[in-house]
């Protein structure tokens, strides 16, 4: 929090009603400040969505803010006098006419068998289907951003890229090491990311600089794209590059997992920053780890349960009961229930099978990290599955270096929960990069640096998710709620004989929505190994598709060449 | 897609490239012969190529009267596809713009447009204000006019290809995806195709890599003028419907449609694409010129963000027409390629043709046009396939 701040509220408008944020609150924050609130709709059902990931990856707070469409709410601090609407609804999010089609196809919408006849109608389908698709409205001219937002060349001898715990000690460590080697630090985060301490005057640190694209290094360079917050893009050259790109709280599926009020770690935490209530009451967290931890010590007596997916020792099991919550172990979770609000969970006992309803608003996913990969694939890295945490971390050597030659990670993008191993991956890679900068050989280190998540053994939640889908729970689970896919579409496209994650993304369109993949294609190959009764690692992967996050049109058409040089020259706001 | 079964020793025929060509010809080859005599290979997974990487244009609008009757054909098919085969890929028949910047691109886009009329399709001129109160969203700068088509419009690829691989594969034709082709050579009236899986012989081999045709064709000794070279696509975030035809601009080849589900999907042409197999990496170079003729040409899509980008590559030939037929220097080897990113477009008019010729029937192709013989030795001035853009 920036101690400078205007105290006024900020006046904006929503769907053309007076509305206020209080100063530096998103947008997110405001309009759901006094109690849960959809914001949005889905893509083909029109299901009502609200913020869910906190992160700006998924889909559920797109609004339309000054002709704009789909800005992420949970993203945007309002500014005075904005003109914020609902999209991709009518009348209203509130009341949706459109999500008849919900009602209409309890099941799913078939579009790749459906609608094939009478040949004569086809074309009043795809009027209809076309209508109900799509989000906001392409905004009309004046609305654009102008072609001349500048075009930035930096260079910085070292680019890391993810300020967070690891990436800002990191940059700082090494800048401090290497006083001759410029190091540059990005963030895609405008605030709330830790920033080294005392910063050396040849460390740079740009917030809200997105690195979408860096292909394999050419000669010994990088030459990677940046994407500024302000509109503008920059290419970077440089010949080393740390990814400390951190971790994100992953979905879970089950039916109405995409309802309003059900949140990843990450939205929970956006939704109710340190002093903030935060649109819940009675919060069931589902989760006991170190991530479960961080938020009930936020939320506190707002958690009335605390659910775990597999069975918990005792003494686990007392800890988190001496904290207040009723504690549920072993459960599974069959299905939200609600509208706009949450009425009610049901689980199933993994031991007994009973059943259970609890009444709460909210429900928080915490129940496992998942890694922010895809610069990694795009670099060309070698990659390999880690059934600990369930998904593609990079391959490393015990100095953190991967498989391309100048790319080196750390941090919970690589599978490391917290950087307290001494001297941890970090300084590793300080070690290693200050040697190669400044002409030493670095030293070798055998052993790995421990507590990476492991790599041996079964993922729990592949059985878990057998018995989940023995449960045969009631309702639309959402595996991909970007392009509202189910888990029976899954299931039938393996039926029909497709096979591996690149047909599956293809003919099921999980995958190919606005979060790319972030939440739906983890889940799915967990779910596509009990389908095709393959191990995940046996089942490939999608390839990564440039750029790794969502990038204006606008931002990248800047042709216009700004001053080159340096990131120094170049100014910045650290 | 299946887990395979160890090949058979011997078939009728193997097509080499399970794209929208192969398959389509195989599933015409399957009503003749024995479909259980018929093998499908391909080195990747089902769309892998550019059958699964195109832009999904189905345009009537060509320069050579044959490439428009085939043009033609080909929409009739994809039509009745999803009655016929069970998937639905979303055929919209939108329309297709043309647009001129300059008198001289209006000059040739009329003569085209004289050509695609005196075929009886009724493609018309638009001024500038009536191209606007099609696509409001367009920037008028500069505008002069251009030629549109009702009838043409825009495919949903993946369908056409699963629609085609499950009549496949009920009829009892192997398709064996992941399956490469590592060596071909003669043996008698047979040739032997050496797999990655295994050897089978067959007398007719079909050449249908698209890509990678040049590389199939090499390794039966047959070099050919194909050149594979790459281009890109984009894709953006969806929005509500603002884009009924696809628009082609000649400047820079671009080409922009809005598909079912509301992204805007797009391309244009490199001023160097590279050539050559060895890698389908995209570029940030491409990000940046796409974009930026992207937003002169439609400014409001400078707000939408791009979700994604891809490669793959047009089969180009010298002439701009495809390679079809039986190679004159190697009996039993025939050509189904060189489509320079418009295998999609033709593929269900020219596949039946294609299977005659394997059954060593006559058809109505042109052989000065297509034959894989026109090539060979010194030829004089012939005609060409300009309109290759879009």
């Amino acid at each position: 929090m920036r101690p400078t701040r205007p105290r006024a509220p900020v006046r904006f408008s929503r769907n053309g009603r007076f509305a206020s944020a209080l100063p530096g609150e998103t947008l997110a924050q405001s309009l759901s400040r006094d109690g849960p609130r959809s914001l949005a709709r889905s893509i083909r059902y029109h299901r009502p969505r609200g913020p869910f990931c906190g992160l700006g990856q998924c889909t559920g707070c797109l609004m339309t803010v000054n002709g704009v469409p789909n800005v992420r709410a949970c993203q945007t601090v309002p500014q005075e006098g904005d003109d914020v609407r609902d999209q991709n609804a009518w009348p209203s999010v509130e009341h949706d006419l459109l999500a008849l089609f919900d009602r209409l196809f309890p099941r799913h919408l078939d579009t790749l068998h459906g609608f094939r006849r009478p040949g004569f109608l086809v074309p009043a389908y795809q009027r209809v289907v076309r209508r109900l698709a799509g989000y906001g409205r392409l905004p009309p001219p004046y609305a654009s951003p102008p072609l001349v937002a500048p075009r930035l060349e930096w260079k910085a001898d070292v680019l890391v890229v993810g300020s967070g715990r690891t990436g800002s000690a990191l940059a700082g460590k090494l800048a401090r090491a290497a006083p001759r080697a410029s190091v540059l630090l990005v963030d895609r985060r405008r605030e709330g990311s830790p920033l080294p301490e005392d910063p050396p005057p040849n460390l740079r640190v740009h917030r809200g600089a997105t690195l979408v694209f860096l292909p394999p290094p050419r000669a010994g360079l990088f030459q990677g794209l940046l994407s500024l917050e302000s509109g503008g893009t920059v290419d970077v050259e440089t010949p080393y590059v740390v990814l400390t790109p951190g971790a994100y709280d992953g979905s879970l599926v089950f039916s109405g997992n995409d309802r309003p009020q059900v949140f990843t770690g990450d939205g929970a935490l956006a939704l109710s920053p340190s002093g903030a209530a935060g649109p819940f009451r009675r919060v069931a967290l589902v989760g006991t780890g170190a991530r479960a931890q961080e938020i009930f010590d936020r939320l506190g007596s707002r958690v009335a349960y605390v659910i775990s997916l597999f069975p918990l020792e005792p003494p686990e099991r007392q800890a988190w009961e001496a904290r207040g919550p009723r504690v549920l172990d072993a459960r599974l979770l069959l299905r939200a229930r609600g509208g706009h609000e949450l009425k009610d969970l049901q689980l199933k006992d993994r031991r007994t099978g009973a059943l259970e309803r609890l009444t709460v608003d909210a429900v928080i996913l915490a129940t496992r990290r998942l890694p922010n990969v895809p610069l990694f694939f795009q670099a060309g890295a070698a990659m390999h599955w880690r059934s600990g945490g369930g998904a593609y971390y990079p391959v490393l050597s015990p100095n953190g270096a991967t498989s391309v030659p100048g790319l080196y990670a750390a941090g919970s993008a690589v599978g490391y929960e917290r950087s307290s191993a001494s001297p941890g991956l970090e300084d590793r890679v300080v070690e290693t990069l200050r040697c190669r900068l400044e002409g030493q050989e670095p030293p070798q280190w055998e052993a790995p640096v421990p507590g990476r998540v492991t790599e041996e053994g079964r993922n729990p939640l592949v059985p878990y998710y057998h018995e989940w889908l023995l449960a045969g729970a009631r309702g639309k689970a959402l595996l991909c709620p970007c392009e509202d896919v189910v888990v029976e579409e899954l299931d039938e496209a393996v039926h029909e004989g497709f096979r591996g994650m690149e047909e599956i993304k293809r003919v099921t369109g999980a995958g190919t929505g606005l979060c790319q993949g972030r939440y739906c294609l983890p889940e799915t190959l967990l779910l596509l190994s009990l389908f095709q009764g393959l191990p995940p690692q046996e089942l490939g992967f999608i390839t990564q598709r440039p750029p790794a996050w969502p990038t204006p049109v606008g931002g990248l058409a800047a042709t216009l060449p700004g001053p080159s040089g340096s990131a120094w020259e170049t100014g910045g706001s650290p | 897609m299946i887990p395979a079964d160890p090949l058979r020793p011997e078939y009728d025929c193997v097509v080499v490239g399970a794209g929208v060509l192969g398959l389509f010809t195989a599933h015409h080859l399957s009503r003749r012969l024995d479909p259980r005599r018929v093998l499908v290979v391909d080195r990747g997974y089902l769309s892998a190529g550019a059958s699964g990487r195109n832009g999904g244009g189905v345009r009537q609008q060509w320069e050579a009267p044959a490439t428009i009757r085939l043009a033609r054909e080909a929409v009739g098919v994809y039509r009745r596809f999803p009655r016929e085969f069970g998937y639905n890929p979303w055929f919209r028949q939108g329309g297709y713009l043309f647009l001129a910047f300059s008198e001289e691109e209006a000059g040739r886009l009329r003569k085209v447009s004289g050509v695609v009329r005196s075929e009886g399709l009724p493609v018309r001129w638009l001024e500038p204000g009536q191209i606007l109160r099609r696509v409001p969203a367009l920037a008028p700068k500069g505008l002069v006019g251009g030629t549109y088509l009702s009838s043409d419009g825009v495919i949903f690829p993946f369908p056409v290809l699963w629609g085609l691989y499950q009549d496949l594969r009920r009829r009892g034709v192997e398709v064996r995806t992941r399956t490469e082709v590592l060596g071909l050579s003669r043996e008698g009236p047979r040739w032997a195709v050496r797999t990655s899986r295994g050897t089978v012989r067959a007398p007719r081999v079909l050449n249908a890599a698209g890509g990678w045709s040049r590389e199939v064709s090499a390794l039966a000794g047959l070099p050919v003028p194909n050149t594979p070279t790459r281009h890109e696509i984009l894709a953006t975030e969806p929005v509500k419907p603002f884009l009924d035809p696809m628009v082609v601009t000649l400047r820079r080849g671009l080409y922009l449609s809005q598909s079912m589900r509301g992204e805007v999907i797009g391309g244009l042409t490199l001023e160097h694409p590279g050539e050559g197999t060895s890698a389908m990496p995209s570029s940030s170079l491409f990000l940046r010129e796409m974009s930026a003729e992207m937003a002169r040409l439609i400014p409001g899509l400078a707000s939408l963000r791009v979700l994604r980008s891809w490669a793959g590559f047009y089969d180009e030939t010298p002439d701009g027409f495809p390679v079809l037929g039986e190679d004159p220097r190697a009996p039993g080897f025939f050509h189904g390629n060189g489509f320079g990113g418009h295998g999609f477009m033709l593929a269900p008019a020219t596949a039946p043709r294609l299977a005659a010729l394997l059954l060593g029937e006559r058809t109505d192709l042109d052989e000065r046009l297509f034959g894989p013989g026109r090539f060979l030795g010194a030829n004089a001035v012939r005609p060409v396939e300009g309109l290759t853009l879009g």
